[in-house]
């Protein structure tokens, strides 16, 4: 049998190739994510550390992270050590820069005037030596458009304070990050917002604060890097389920492999049985074969793997040089992790086949002319078990949606497509019929080439089948929580940006100037009146605006006050806002006076809105004193923030810019659902390799047929133009099932996640996206038939036709 | 166009070999399947090519057919010299003037037979017509598989199969059939029914019919018969 089993290996190893590329592609996917996490968990410790690298001791709250330093006690300390000791931690406070009040979550952190005790590392400018200097950390100052020389007023109130950017570092410590640095004495004017996550003393550390603990710096960093670590750790687990698709995918290929492999060599397998082969020799024979496969797939994925793991480490350093990404030490488990996933994929994948290979009775060999019949009939029990899952499971979902049940979900969804897959051998074909019957007589030889093999048919598609689904899934997802969130943001940032003058009315030349500026699309003046309203301390306009609705971004709901109530910006006047909802105050207009109900809202700037009757009870001569502004799409919110504070400033205006808010979210959702159709289309590579696979073999099948053809006066290029065809066809059926698998889904998801989190939001299909997946399939499959078809091509109708 | 060739110089000739030789790999593994071949296929007659295995029938009768390049020497069949065609141009004319009939492997398994016999229209871009359902009901009719269109071949015996591929040989009127061992497969019965078939075309259709065989009854039913021995005509 040995010298079979090696004869075998060397005739069709070769055969092997492509399925064997794909289980490689998935071990790579695996050893790589692999590779990044060591590499971002040395870089997380590097980076950690590096605040309290020259420290003897690190003081931190000893129940961390379930509590921490006592703020007033842990300043009292670094004070007491003077020069040996430097504080990390963070003020969080309201700041502007360049006209507009930035995030709420700005953040101010100590930097040493020593270079010792420094951690930051300069990237330009250079470090602040005194109270009034800062420095932004760099990637805070590239999102504020914040750059060396600029002003930033910190704080408010009596505690505001003007500081000048001298410089912008690159922070590599995350628990001791901030978004801007001042000196200790600066930072200490406002202590009262300061929290200390740690002090790093060199020498004695003397008497404790309490509830504190001294570890050494590497202690403190191990037992910081836990926690940071989750998030790492998180990541990881969210890259190795796409891994896994990758992985389900590649077993889909590989089985089909073995599957087409083993019945094209059923007669040999006879012929070894006719002669005297035990069926325990002949399986034996074939589970080495895939064994061989597996090792050697596996093998070439785990040195990819590493060597793209580590080319990766190097590519992200170079483009951004404060990526957290360190040496990363070679992550040995996860090797040996990928590496035996591959070997028992192929295994497991080679199981099946090589069964049905021990039934095959030594009398097939003798049969004459067995033009080896691959044609295998759907079994009963698997129609049983597809019919099953596929009752249970759109049961589950809609109990799902009813009940809001995400496990219920997850559970329908997996057992519907379970069915689907199932149900392919039956499903698939006579969808390609369908869709081949659209191509006319042309595409008759193709079509009938297609379905020839219902499961062959089925399993190849099935592996495009999981990526499209899943790819749909995801963009109509994103496009359904995207719109939502529009709706939403749209309720609480009406107004673009709002330029508010609380003591002169606007001139018509400033809203003449400002409907000029590049990036307004419209601006309206908004008419009112200086009021004094009780419970607020300074004099507010008291507006109303009928004609809100132009450059509303809800439509001007907001600005529907009913009569005898006030709409307060709860964001415009911050935390010291006093007023709740329901409250009733006094709002007087020089003597005349009106009893109103406070309603919160957001996004229209420190003005209170009132009904049109509401005012007229108030003023008979109302003046704007704000002008609303509809930004055009694109605008950069930035640039009109400030040009349009420009504006105002010289007048005693200020601006609420309420577009940033836009901007950071739209960013967010591109980078979730292009990381995640990044990752789902190693999925798609794999699943492609799988048609291109199919179809090569089933060329090599049949290339006797092919000389036949050929020889009955069938043109290369209609040889060609035909093996295109049947790929298309199964990726275009692929791709059109896996859309509405994959559209449904996303409904069902709709239905029990987004609409309980944001009440009213619609579902969303994107066309347009969906069109290009469906087109993006169409010429993968032509692509998946170019090696294939020119193979065919290329034999010659005498040399096809002498083939045994 | 076979009215005209018919009246032609080559009035009996339906195809010719000059010189024809053939080699196969390189130095050591060289083998010489043709060694010099001329010779006229007679135009409406039924020719069999007879010879032991390995002499080179299969080559010479691939060679006449345009399915592969000859070594050296010329090939004329129905007036074209075949050498100057390409791949396109010698597909098509296949598709035009010849016709085959193999020994195994002759119909596509996914295809019914009636689907099988109208084939080679097909290719051609011909609509499927009602002439040409006609035509490929009659030769079946002739051929005695008419009851048997709906069926794929694996429901057909292998003497059935082949009258299919008789059938679909002859529909588009080729001035050549070619037949290469196609009674290899058969018993005796079938295979005699198989050669009448392949007789009858040439007496009754004055279809001209080339069949390539090892088995002295087969040639029997031939009008000529030429033999080979190692590459060379005996
Ligand atoms: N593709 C090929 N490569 C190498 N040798 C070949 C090839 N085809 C045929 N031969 C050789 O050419 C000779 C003639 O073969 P063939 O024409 O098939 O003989 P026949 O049909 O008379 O049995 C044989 O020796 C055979 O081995
Ligand atoms: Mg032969």
């Amino acid at each position: 049998m040995r010298t079979v089993f090696l004869a075998s290996l060397r005739t069709h190893i070769r055969r092997y190739v492509a399925a064997a590329i794909a289980v490689a592609v998935a071990v790579a996917f695996v050893v790589v994510v692999g590779v990044l996490t060591s590499g971002a968990r040395s870089g997380l410790m590097d980076g950690l550390g590096a605040p309290y690298r020259d420290a003897d001791y690190v003081v931190s709250a000893a129940g961390w992270p379930s509590s921490e330093l006592d703020p007033k006690a842990a300043i009292a300390f670094a004070e007491r050590h003077g020069e040996n000791a430097a504080a990390t931690g963070r003020a969080t406070l309201p700041a502007r820069a360049n006209g507009r009040r930035l995030p709420s979550e700005t953040t101010v952190g100590p930097i040493a005037t020593s270079a010792e005790w420094r951690w930051q590392e300069l990237s330009s400018g250079r470090f602040p030596a005194r109270t009034g200097e800062a420095v932004a950390d760099v990637y805070f100052a590239l999102a504020e458009h914040i750059a060396v020389g600029d002003r930033v007023r910190i704080g408010e109130g009596a505690a505001a304070r003007d500081v000048r950017v001298v410089g912008l570092v690159e922070s590599p410590s995350p628990p001791a990050q901030a978004a801007m640095y001042v000196t200790w004495p600066q930072l200490l004017q406002w202590r009262d917002h300061l929290h200390l996550s740690a002090v790093a003393v060199r020498g004695e550390v003397g008497q404790l604060p309490e509830g504190a603990k001294a570890q050494s710096p590497e202690g403190f960093a191990a037992e910081r890097l836990t926690y940071v670590q989750n998030r790492v750790d998180s990541l990881s687990v969210m890259l190795l389920l796409f891994a896994g698709i990758a992985l389900f995918v590649a077993v889909l290929v590989i089985a089909n492999t073995f599957s087409i492999l083993f019945a094209q060599r059923l007669r040999d397998f006879a012929l070894l049985r006719c002669i005297g082969a035990t069926r325990r020799q002949v399986v034996r024979s074939v589970r080495r074969e895939a064994a061989v496969v597996g090792v050697l797939a596996s093998l070439t994925g785990t040195l990819v793997g590493v060597g793209l793991g580590y080319g990766l480490i190097a590519l992200i350093n170079t483009l951004t040089p404060t990526a957290l990404m360190g040496a990363a030490e070679l992550p040995t488990p996860w090797l040996l992790g990928g590496f035996a996933v591959g070997l028992v994929v192929t295994m497991v994948a080679s199981w099946l086949p090589a069964r049905r290979v021990v039934r095959v009775s030594p009398l097939a060999a003798l049969r004459p002319d067995a033009a080896v019949d691959v044609h295998t009939a759907t079994g009963l029990v698997r129609l049983a078990l597809a019919a099953i899952l596929l009752v249970t499971g759109p049961a589950l979902l809609g109990v799902a949606m009813v009940q809001g049940s995400t496990a219920l979900m997850v559970a329908g969804g997996g057992s519907v497509f379970a069915g689907v897959l199932l149900f392919g051998p039956v499903l698939v074909p006579h969808l390609v019929w369908i869709t081949g019957a659209l191509l006319g007589p042309a595409g008759r030889l193709a079509t009938k080439n297609a379905v020839r093999n219902p499961r062959r048919t089925a399993t190849t598609t099935a592996s495009l089948l999981v990526g499209v689904t899943l790819t749909t899934a995801v963009l109509t997802g994103m496009a359904t929580w995207r719109s939502a969130l529009d709706e939403q943001i749209g309720r609480d940032h009406p107004i673009d940006v709002a330029l508010t003058s609380p003591e002169r009315p606007v001139t018509t030349d400033l809203l003449d100037r400002v409907r000029h500026t590049p990036g307004v699309e419209r601006a309206i003046p908004v008419d009112g009146a200086v009021a004094r309203v009780a419970g607020l301390d300074k004099p507010i306009p008291v507006v109303t605006a009928p004609a809100a609705e132009h450059v509303a971004r809800d439509g001007g709901a907001f600005a529907r006050v009913e009569p005898g109530k006030i709409g307060i910006d709860s964001e415009a006047f911050g935390k010291d806002l006093s007023l709740r909802p329901g409250d009733r105050v006094t709002v007087r207009v020089g003597d005349r006076r009106a009893q109103l109900q406070v309603a919160v809202g957001t996004g229209w700037g420190p003005v209170g809105v009132v009904a049109p009757e509401t005012l007229a009870t108030l003023t008979d001569a109302p003046e704007p004193h704000a002008i609303w502004i509809r930004a055009s799409s694109g605008a950069d919110p930035a640039r009109l923030g400030g040009d349009l504070d420009k504006l105002a400033d010289p007048v005693g205006a200020t601006i609420e810019n309420g577009l940033r808010t836009w901007e950071s979210l739209d960013q967010q959702l591109e980078i979730y659902t292009w990381s995640a159709l990044g990752l789902l289309g190693i999925a798609v590579v794999i699943a492609l390799i799988g048609i291109a696979n199919t179809l090569g073999l089933s060329v090599l099948e049949r290339a006797r047929e092919h000389a036949m053809l050929r020889a009955l006066g069938l043109t290369r290029r209609q040889l060609r133009r035909m093996l295109a065809t049947e790929a298309v066809l199964l990726s275009v059926v692929a791709t059109l099932l896996g859309t509405v698998i994959g559209v449904g889904f996303a409904w069902v998801g709709y239905e029990t996640l987004v609409t309980r989190a944001l009440s009213d939001a619609t579902m969303r299909v994107p066309w347009l996206s969906l069109g290009v997946v469906v087109l993006i399939a169409a010429l993968a499959g032509l692509l998946a038939a170019v090696l294939p078809a020119r193979r065919a091509a290329r034999v010659t109708p005498a040399a096809g036709l002498s083939l045994d | 166009m076979t009215t005209t060739t018919r009246q032609g110089a080559q009035e009996t000739v339906a195809a010719s070999a000059w010189n024809l030789t053939k080699t196969y790999g390189q130095g050591d593994a060289q083998v010489h399947a043709l060694r010099g071949i001329d010779f006229d296929l007679p135009r409406g007659r039924f020719t069999a090519i007879m010879g032991p295995s390995g002499s080179g029938k299969s080559t010479l009768m691939h060679c006449l057919a345009g399915l592969d390049q000859p070594s050296g020497g010329t090939v004329t069949v129905a007036g074209t010299d075949l050498g100057s065609l390409d791949d396109d141009a010698l597909t098509i004319f296949r598709r035009e003037h010849i016709g085959f009939v193999f020994q195994s492997f002759n119909l596509l398994p996914m295809l019914t037979a009636g689907e099988n016999i109208v084939l080679p229209l097909e290719l051609g871009g011909r609509r499927i017509d009602d002439a040409a359902r006609e035509r490929a009901r009659m030769l079946a009719d002739t051929l005695g598989v008419a009851d048997r269109l709906g069926h794929r071949p694996a429901e057909l015996s292998g003497g059935q199969q082949q009258r299919v591929a008789i059938a679909r040989a002859l529909i588009t009127e080729p001035d050549l059939l070619f037949a290469d061992e196609p009674t290899g497969n058969l018993d005796s019965t079938t295979s005699a029914e198989v050669l009448d078939h392949l007789r009858r075309s040439a007496r009754e259709l004055g279809q001209t019919v080339v069949m390539v065989t090892h088995e002295r009854d087969a040639a029997t039913y031939a009008d000529y018969v030429v033999t080979m021995q190692d590459g060379r005509i005996a």
